[in-house]
């Protein structure tokens, strides 16, 4: 009975995935011909649309978003870029050395890889290139570093996330063997993300740092001025607060994630109006529209992988994924490598949030009962999903770079190899340490 | 003009409740943090219109093709025979959304009752889960209307997210000239 059952949900999802339908509707149909099979009342599929999507603490997705893109639009994100330049432009490799310091300081306002590439990809691929790097070493570190827009907080994986693991409880078992797990929630999973992602960086860095070195790219020649930086950084005053208000917000625990994020929608729409002028009412419309289609489609995922995962449960197929795990092996440091490659894996051929909201029903469970954090295996999946956007098939960034830089993406991808092994380097380091990432939430007193 | 208004209906429908409960939120910040006091209705009032607003865009993101789909099987096969295969997964989309119309107005028209009020407004609920049977009917039409222009008029309907190559072209050739 079981069996069968299993057969029938992933055996017509993976169909479906197959001959191309969207993906929500491959989950629908799926959990819709098994409740007809195990001749469940379907009506619970009218409930189960409103109250997915009716909570509260999901109203950070689109207010993320639209922040994101008012910033974008106010001339924000264009500063921080040029405060990024001109801190690290003189030292060896230091463009590119900026660019990854962009894409954190960018990554801090807006929640998207694809969207932290092209706004920073557009304005340092032309001008590494104009400094003599070569095109593809350009695109591939822009490439690299725009996935850690997902990771540093606040990140729209990380609501989706969070909103995927409230509603799971950790099983009995589990809590009996392990104690009691702490709860999620999208603040606590913001603060956990911030060390991960320097380390990230730093990884990044210090591979740019000794390939610069060995291609010979140099500094610019006027070196390193405190006055060409300090002007930069008055010229971005009201940008670098943003980060600030934002973080700030939600870090000292005044604001809620939702609240920090329209408070950062209100900043943006003062700053942009009024003290740089920039902003008109068509980009505010632009913004309203694509905040639109983007949440709608995250979140018509969200109400039928919901349905998905309760069948599962129901079914406890997590439960049997994890027995088989543990009769295979029960050293922690191979279940992680394990669930690494996995996601890797996945993460090359799916969209991030899609995959989310569908792996966290099935693996979570997983990860409790072998007494995983549910905290710090959030921060590890973001983490390595981020990885997709630089690798092919899928790889957003890969293609967004490739149309700035004008090279093909075989070529950028090879490129950004060495950069994929460091990134996944740091993730192991930070799935065996879960100190990284559990410590400052604590510290905070989260 | 009025066409061209109803054929953008989701969007501006969307546009409206977006900017509306971005500023009874904000308004809900500012009386707690400015005045010390709290507005008992808004949390709802707002919630209820962010379920509005994903069914809509749902459906809006239907009309610009911007459902995730998988398509790395596809890679090596000729444009043309895509459209098609993805006209055919779209028929079970179809099935999917009649039968969760049926499930949704038989739910709203026929199980819910006049006493299942929302708590601090006092709405029937009823009218708040309207929402679902408009937006999934609008979404079914605009399917229609999607693989009608892609299959009969040959027109390129492509996911929004795939960042315009030649718009990013553009913009970095005039980066470079500043």
């Amino acid at each position: 009975m079981e069996s069968e059952i299993v057969t029938i949900l992933f055996g017509s999802f993976l169909f479906l995935l197959l001959i191309g339908a969207p993906i929500t509707v491959a989950l629908g149909v799926a959990s819709l011909v098994s409740f007809l099979y195990l001749g469940e009342n379907p009506i619970k599929f009218v409930q189960i649309a409103f109250t997915s999507v009716g909570a509260f603490p999901l109203m950070a997705l689109p207010a993320f978003i639209l922040a994101g893109a008012l910033m974008e639009a106010a001339g924000i994100s264009k500063r921080l870029i040029n405060v990024a330049e001109s801190l690290a432009g003189p030292f060896t490799g230091g463009i590119s050395a900026a660019t990854v310091m962009a894409c954190l300081f960018f990554g801090a306002i807006s929640g998207s890889g694809p969207a932290t590439t092209a706004a920073v990809g557009m304005l340092v691929i032309p001008a590494m290139i104009d400094r003599g790097y070569e095109r593809g070493y350009a695109s591939a570190i822009t490439a690299s570093s725009g996935g850690l827009g997902i990771i540093i907080p606040p990140s729209i994986p990380m609501v989706i996330f969070g909103i995927a693991a409230l509603g799971m409880a950790p099983p009995p078992e589990a809590v009996e063997k392990f104690g009691t797990f702490q709860s999620v929630s999208i603040s606590k999973l913001f603060i956990a993300g911030f060390v991960p992602a320097f380390l990230i960086a730093t990884s990044l860095l210090i591979l740019n740092f000794f390939m610069s070195k060995k291609r010979g790219y140099k500094g610019v020649a006027e070196g390193w001025s405190i006055r060409h930086v300090g002007c930069e950084m008055y010229r971005g005053f009201w940008s670098l607060m943003a980060p600030l208000v934002i973080l700030g917000g939600i870090y000292t625990g005044f604001f809620t994630p939702t609240e920090a994020a329209i408070v950062a929608i209100f900043y943006t729409l003062v700053v942009g109006v009024v003290i740089y002028r920039e902003l008109t009412w068509q980009s505010l419309f632009q913004s309203l529209e694509a905040t639109t289609w983007l949440t709608g489609r995250v979140l018509l995922i969200l109400f039928t992988a919901t349905v998905f995962g309760r069948l599962l449960v129901e079914n406890q197929i997590p439960a049997i994924i994890a027995d088989s795990m543990l009769s295979f092996t029960d050293n922690l440091y191979v279940i992680w490598a394990l669930i690494i490659f996995f996601l890797l894996f996945v993460g090359m051929f799916m969209e991030t949030l899609a995959t989310i909201l569908i792996l966290v029903p099935v693996m979570l469970p997983v990860a409790y009962s072998v007494g995983i954090d549910p905290i710090h295996f959030g921060v590890v999946m973001v983490c390595t999903l981020g990885i997709g956007f630089q690798t092919p098939p899928l790889g957003e960034n890969l293609f967004i770079a490739s149309g700035i830089s004008n090279i093909t993406i075989e070529q950028i991808s090879l490129r950004a190899l060495p950069f994929a092994a460091a990134n996944t380097a740091a993730i192991f380091i930070i799935a065996f340490f879960p100190e990284l990432s559990l410590w400052l939430p604590r510290l905070l007193g989260y | 003009m009025f066409w061209k208004f109803l054929d953008n209906i989701e969007s501006v429908i969307c546009r409206i409740l977006l900017s509306g409960f971005v500023c009874l939120l904000f308004v809900q910040i500012v009386a707690r943090e400015v005045f010390g006091f709290s507005i008992s209705w808004i949390e709802e009032l707002s919630v209820y219109m962010f379920v509005w607003f994903v069914y809509f865009g749902a459906s809006y993101a239907a009309l610009k093709g911007a459902h995730n789909r998988v398509t790395f099987q596809f890679k090596f096969l000729p444009d043309g025979a895509i459209k098609y295969i993805e006209a055919f997964a779209d028929l079970f989309w179809l099935f999917f959304n009649v039968y969760f119309l049926y499930l949704a107005t038989d739910f709203v028209f026929n199980k819910m009752n006049k006493f299942w009020k929302s708590q601090t407004l006092g709405i029937e609920m009823k009218y708040i889960y309207m929402v679902l049977p408009i937006a999934f009917a609008l979404m079914t039409f605009r399917i229609i209307q999607v693989n009608y222009r892609r299959l009969v008029k040959g027109e390129d309907i492509s996911d929004p997210d795939q960042i315009d190559l030649d718009e990013i072209k553009a913009a970095t050739d005039a980066a470079k000239k500043h």
